[in-house]
Order: structure tokens, then sequence, then C-alpha cells
């Protein structure tokens, strides 16, 4: 236990040294995430209103064809814009998000009473850029598509709510939480990457580090057991990973107090972020502990660093696998590293109700995974190779 | 005391397995200062590494003051100061701070570490670089750093290895004037060197290595008489075999 004081006591003050590594740790990652975060998330809000508000621009091809419904929507605010020579590269490649086509036989079929066709020229693929100036066409033409329909049937004596057997409203039950999707959908993800990358720096340091610079023969030539050298070295890395993951908060809280924009604003109460807190705690241990077992596992720091890259993308693929394939949470997930926890952040972000055994299962799952690194580690520490370096 | 018995020691690598170390045994006294003399790549290293505990030896036994390396590791490693190969000194850290930090891994307390570090920067004459970062360290202020860390807890038993590589000729002097301090104050010192001015100068015993093996042993005199010739150079090449990889 003494031998793990020292050897914590001294990684510490040796990291802290370490300019490079503070500014890496404790500066960058919790003051870039949360101003990454909420500036694309105020910017996406931004851009998603003047989709929404901006006046509406439609070139049509053959206005000449239906000057009423031209007129009407004009008077509805749309800027009508001569057509471009070719239209259907003009959408594909998104000079214009839609436009209105209006056959020469728009007329005679009007005349007729029958459903006369018009064609909005889009690309469905351009969902993202696009989607919502379509909607916006969409809705408008059905408004005229009701109104004219509305007044034929006066104008023949029928009650234009015959036509209507259904009246549709929407009641919505979504939280003020959990309607700021975005940032339900990326947090838990950045908060599991930052407490499982936090130690990062130092687990590679503190082992494949040492045994770069060869200090590590020395120090196992010493009479102290090496699973309490590992060990101190593990509890400096989750030292430095907690307090990045600490700072992170902190920043992500008083983000929220300078968010200003009341759609997108997304509120993270202290009691939440307590409780997200909680359930990270397995991952940063765990996280740690395989670092310091994978560092041990490298001849050099190069070698370590290219390893613990790879690793950003594990903590990915539940958060991808949700994005693709939304499933309800089953109790067996909370078990599995990453999906747990990614699960529970997003039930407590969301404000729905958690109970003892979710939070047994996702706690337990991962205090267990850091018990079997660990114990990994401890034995990678015991080889013989270990020591000699080069 | 230190005593080996029949070291064996193989490597398995890509071209084939490489007997480092096939047969070594000796004795190394208290009171004495034993050299282990060798061209590069005789085996100097391993066979250290062996004695230090970090190798487990394929075959043979080492004893340091009685206690077997097989059975009790932790108390051989007590008993021994190691200067390994690898100074290996934490840059970031003061050299007062690389010696304390080693004295509380070998349990001391703060005012026994105090005063042990400075009894040593007083014998390695390095009071002045103490309370300096060793980055920028010369070779010879990061050996005398190490040394002294090795020497925190004031083993009977002190292993270097090489300690005079890479050292200027002012460094080396001091280097042995502390050695034989050692020897005086009843240590045990076993120290391995290319170098045969070196080990001609300093060593009550000499212990040839070649090739893995012991192939002479003994103070320079009855070196000399084993070997037949008068000069100790001649006398080392003659049991070495070869001149290479040796300096004079």
């Amino acid at each position: 236990m003494n031998t793990l004081v020292t050897v914590f006591r001294k990684e510490l003050i040796d990291a802290l040294r370490d300019r490079r590594t503070v500014v890496i740790a404790l500066l960058l990652g919790p003051l870039l995430f949360p101003i990454l975060f909420m500036g694309l998330g105020s910017f996406a809000a931004k851009k998603q209103s003047e989709k929404f508000e901006k006046a509406l621009e439609i070139p049509i091809v053959g206005a000449e064809h239906a000057p009423n419904l031209v007129r009407w929507l004009e008077g509805e605010g749309v800027i009508v814009r001569p057509p471009p020579a070719d239209t259907d590269r003009a959408v594909r490649e998104q000079e214009h998000a839609v436009i209105l086509s209006i056959p020469a036989s728009f007329p005679e079929q009007w005349r007729k009473s029958e459903p006369a066709r018009i064609e909005l020229v889009l690309d469905s693929s351009r969902a993202l850029e696009s989607g919502a100036v379509v909607a916006r066409v969409e809705r408008l033409m059905a408004m005229y598509d009701r109104e004219v329909g509305t007044l034929r049937l006066v104008a023949r004596g029928v009650h234009p709510a015959l036509a209507s057997p259904l009246a549709v409203a929407r009641r919505d039950l979504a939280t003020p939480e959990s309607k700021a999707s975005l940032q339900v959908m990326m947090m838990p993800y950045l908060l599991i990457l930052l407490g499982f990358m936090g130690g990062m720096h130092l687990a590679i340091d503190t082992t494949a580090g040492e045994r770069e610079r060869q200090s590590l023969e020395p120090l196992l030539a010493t009479p102290v057991s090496r699973t309490a050298i590992m060990s101190g070295k593990l509890a400096a890395t989750v030292t430095f990973a907690l307090l990045s993951l600490v700072l992170t908060f902190v920043t992500f809280k008083l983000s929220t107090l300078f968010g200003t924009d009341s759609k997108m604003s997304f509120d993270l109460p202290t009691a939440t972020a307590a409780l997200t807190f909680l359930v990270v705690l397995p991952v940063v241990l765990f996280g740690s502990a395989l670092l310091t077992m994978l560092a041990a596992f490298s001849k050099s720091y190069r070698e370590a660093q290219s390893y613990l890259s790879l690793m950003f993308l594990i903590p990915m693929i539940p958060t991808m696998l949700l994005m693709v394939n939304p499933v309800k949470t089953q109790l067996w997930m909370l078990a599995v590293p990453f999906l747990g926890q990614n699960q529970m952040i997003t039930k407590l972000l969301r404000g729905e109700a958690t109970t003892a055994v979710e939070w047994s299962v996702v706690l337990g799952g991962g205090l267990l995974l850091a018990a079997l690194f660990w114990a990994i580690a401890a034995r990678l520490y015991h080889r013989e190779q270990l020591a000699i370096s080069a | 005391m230190i005593e080996v018995d029949n070291l064996h020691k193989t490597f398995k690598t890509k071209t084939g397995t490489i007997r480092a170390v096939d047969g070594v045994s000796f004795v190394a006294k208290d009171g004495e200062i034993t050299g282990l003399l060798g061209p590069n790549g005789a085996g100097k290293t391993t066979t250290l590494r062996m004695l230090y505990t970090l190798m487990k030896p394929d075959q043979g036994a080492v004893r340091v003051d009685g206690i077997d390396v097989a059975v009790d590791p932790t108390g051989v490693r007590r008993r021994l100061a190691v200067l390994p190969d690898a100074r290996g000194v934490y840059k970031r850290l003061t050299a007062r701070e690389n010696i304390a930090y080693f004295g509380e891994l070998h349990g001391l307390d703060a005012a026994a570490i105090a005063q042990r570090t400075a009894k040593l920067a007083d014998a390695l004459d390095m009071a002045e670089i103490l309370d300096r970062k060793t980055e920028g360290f010369s070779q010879g202020q990061r050996t005398k750093t190490a040394i002294a860390r090795a020497l925190v807890h004031d083993p009977r038993n002190v292993m270097l290895d090489e300690p005079t590589n890479g050292l200027d000729v002012m460094t080396t002097r001091g280097m042995r004037r502390f050695l034989g301090r050692l020897r005086e104050e009843g240590h045990c010192v076993l120290f391995s060197s290319h170098i045969m001015q070196e080990v001609a100068a300093l060593c009550d015993r000499i212990v040839v290595i070649a090739k893995g093996r012991v192939v002479a042993a003994g103070s320079a005199d009855e070196l000399r008489a084993q070997t037949g010739e008068p000069n100790l150079e001649d006398a080392f090449v003659k049991a070495i075999g070869t001149e290479e990889g040796l300096s004079a």
C-alpha cells in the first residue's frame, strides 16, 4: 500500500511537470469538447431556423399555365424565380432545393375539375440540406389544394366538413430534455470517450514511456511488488482521467448557462450531472486499466500510441449502432461496456426514471471489467521482457 | 557476498537460439571489488540481470548473502544496490527527488533519506547538482544520480554495469575512489567492464567472460601466472582468445 502511494505521488508530480500532458489532458479536452459541442448545437439551430423562416425562393417551370397558383404563392410570401435552363441538373447540384414544374396539360385538367398534375423536382437523398425547404413547399401546395377544394364544394352546395371525416391532433409527450436531440445523442458518446481516453497520455507515459526511457529496469530492481508499482501508476492514470472529466462537466455546465437559444438550449441540472458522472466512473476505471494493459504490452511510446489511438473507435460502435437502429433498452444491454453506459446516460439526459437493478447492472458490469483488465495488466507486469528495453 | 553457480540463459530470436550465458560460476566476497571483464556481447549484462533477479536463469543458482534468488527474490533485491546498463533517471525530477523516490520504495523514512542523500552526495561530489532537474545532466551527473539512487538504502552488495561508461577522465577517477571507499566499508562490489585498465586498476578479483563462459578468474597476478603472459593485457587477450571487443 505504501508503495502504491509512493508510485502514485511520483507519477502525478512527474506528469504535472510535463506541460504537454497538462495542456492536453486538463485544458484542451475539457475546453474543446464543450465549446465544439455547444457551438455546433447553436450553429445547427441557427441553420434550422434560417431554413424555416427565410422567404422561400422557388423557380417555376411553366408559370404561365397556372397564373392563379403563382399569384397565390406570391401572396403567401414566396418569391417566384424564372426556371434554370436544366432543371434536373440544377436540383442535382443543389443550386435550388426544389423546382416547381407545371405541365402544359394543367389548364385543361383544371377546367375539367380533374386532379391537375404538377411536379416538384427534388433530390430526397439531400434531405439534410433541402429537406426543410421541400417540406415547406409541400405544405404550401397542400394548403392551396385544400382551399380550392373547399371552394369547389361550397360552390356546389356541399358542406366542406363532409370532406374531412377525421380531425387529427398531436399531443407531444417529449420533455424539454428529450427534445434537445442532437445533444442527447452526442453527449453520452463524448462523456464516455473522455472518461475512457482521459488517462491515455499518462497510461502510455508511465508504462511504455518509462520502459523506453529505460527507467523501468532500476525501478523493478527495487524490492517492491510489481503489482503495487502497476497499481500506483494506474491510480495516477485514473486520477488524471477523473480530473479531466470533472473539468469537462464543469465547462459543460458553464456553457449551458451561457446558452441563449431557447429551442436548442440544453440544460444539465447538477443532480443529473452527478448521476451521469457516476455512470462514467466505471468507464474511467476499466478504460485506464485497459490502456495500462495495452501500454505494458507495447515496446515503445510510439507503438503504444498507435494501439491506443485505435481505442478511440471502440466507444463509437454502440453509439453508431444506436443511431442506425434505435432499440428499446433491455436489461442485459446495460452490462455491455459502452452500450450500457450509453443507454444509461441517454435515460438520464432524457429525464427518464432509473431503477436500482439497472444501476447495479451498469455499475457492476463496468467494475468487473476494470478488475479483469487490472489482473491482466498485473500479469503483464510480471513478464521478464517488460523491463528489458531494446 | 554473491555466489554464482553454473548460470545458463538462452534467448530465442528469429534467427535461432542464442546462448547468452553458458555456464558462469564465480564468487564475489565482501570487502573486495570483483570485476567481470569481457568483450561486448560476452554475456556480462545478462549475467548481472540474473543476479539482480530481473531475469530467471534457465539453469544454475545465485545466492546473495546466502539467500537464493529463486526462493526469495525480494529479500535478495533488498540486499542489493543495482546500477543497470540503462541508468534511467527521471528527467522531470531533481536528483534529490530521484534518490528520495527510491528511498521511499525501500521503505525509508524522510529523515533517513535526507541523511543518506547528504552522505552519498558528499561521497560522489554531487552536492551542487542535487536540486536540479536531471534533464540536461551530463553522462557523469546522470551516472552519479543513478548510483546514489541505487545506494540509498545502504545495502551490503553493490552491482554496477559498466559504471565508467561514457565518463571523462576526472569523473572516472572520482568513481574509482568511490568504489574504493565502498570496499573499505566492507561492501561486496561487483562491476562489469570491457575496459582492461579499469579492471586491472581496481579489482581484487577478475572474472574474465567470453561467449557466455568464464575463461579465466583470479587476481591480476594469478591471471598472469595462469596464462604465462607477464603483461596483463596479453594475459586477457590470451584468455579471451581474440582482441575483438576489448578496450585498453
